[in-house]
């Protein structure tokens, strides 16, 4: 397990496991698999294994920490069909998206991310997108304008 | 001949004064012992143990009971000019596949089995296969395989199909 892995299962276990869990080296590497394994399962067959995208799927790739910029676009990564409809249990989403947001983000992610929670996911995902290409582009435009940058 | 005669006298001559028998000796036993320790070097170990991520492989890949097509609904590549991990000459692999997971009967594990589909030609027509193991309906359109899956691709028109392992399927806990 490289450092970087081992600090994505060390946050992948704070965000979803009780306070009371004890944070073994296994333990770490098990939720870091376990989020991995459910990524491939329900996330890489469009999203491809490096979350490059393709196509109209959109890349994740050095891109997605753009997101975690703002309030609405944290909840934008939950609330697209594919995080808000998901099969995956609220703690076994908020394990998936913490992973992919420190695995693909590279320098799109500001050093101050936190972890999605349980509870946060649970609120989330009750509003799923619908419009979800139109509410991107706005969105990413504001997250523009914000930062003064291209998004 | 003469001239041979002398000239291999001369070298076998120059040969025993330059070198001793015990030197022979000592070189060959140097050489016999020195082989025998190279496998004890600690060299090569990871592949010697074999790598967890893949599979212990047996069955035929052209036949739709192999292990990895437990899901597969559509033409084996493998008999279309391809293989079940790549797609036949003059085809493109789709970027966006379909992913389930397939018990291994050789080694009893469970792996991520990625349905690549390979698309640019009209349909191969060969080893046509249906197993439909965890197909869903297409309101889960993440895990049906009733759709065409040239996504991503140039052309939507679909050839054949691979079955790419893709990792170990993580058991319950």
């Amino acid at each position: 397990m490289t450092k970087v892995q081992a600090a994505i299962a060390a946050l992948l276990l704070c965000s979803c496991l009780p306070a009371s869990a004890s944070g073994t080296a296994a333990e770490n590497s098990r939720a870091y698999r376990q989020a991995h394994f459910d990524y491939q399962m329900n996330c890489q067959g469009c999203h491809a294994p490096d979350g490059a995208g393709a196509g109209s799927v959109p890349r994740m790739k050095g891109h997605v920490g753009v997101f975690l910029q703002s309030q609405q676009g944290r909840e934008y990564l939950v609330r697209v069909p594919g995080s808000a409809t998901s099969a995956l249990d609220d703690t076994r989403l908020a394990a998936v998206l913490n992973w992919i947001v420190l695995e693909f983000s590279g320098d799109s992610l500001a050093s101050d991310f936190q972890p999605y929670s349980a509870a946060e996911i649970g609120r989330m995902r009750q509003q799923p997108l619908n419009e979800v290409d139109d509410y991107r582009v706005e969105l990413l435009r504001t997250l523009s304008d914000a930062s003064g940058r291209n998004q | 001949m003469k001239f041979l005669d002398r000239m291999m006298e001369q070298r076998s001559r120059e040969l025993a004064q330059r070198s001793s028998r015990r030197g022979l000796l000592k070189g060959l036993g140097s050489l016999l012992v020195g082989s025998a320790a190279i496998p004890l070097l600690p060299v090569a170990r990871a592949s010697a143990a074999g790598n967890p991520g893949q599979p212990v492989e047996e069955g035929d890949p052209s036949s739709c009971d192999y292990w990895r097509y437990c899901a597969i609904d559509g033409f084996l590549c493998d008999c279309c000019g391809g293989s079940a991990n790549t797609c036949p000459p003059g085809t493109e692999m789709s970027p966006v596949t379909w992913i389930g997971t397939c018990l291994n009967p050789a080694d009893g594990r469970n792996y991520v089995i990625s349905y690549n589909d390979c698309c640019g030609k009209s349909s191969c027509g060969a080893c046509l296969c249906q197993r439909d193991e965890g197909d869903r309906p297409p309101y889960r359109p993440d895990a049906t395989n009733d759709i065409n899956w040239c996504l991503g691709t140039s052309s939507a028109a679909y050839h054949c199909s691979t079955a790419i392992v893709v990792g170990v399927a993580l058991e319950d806990s």
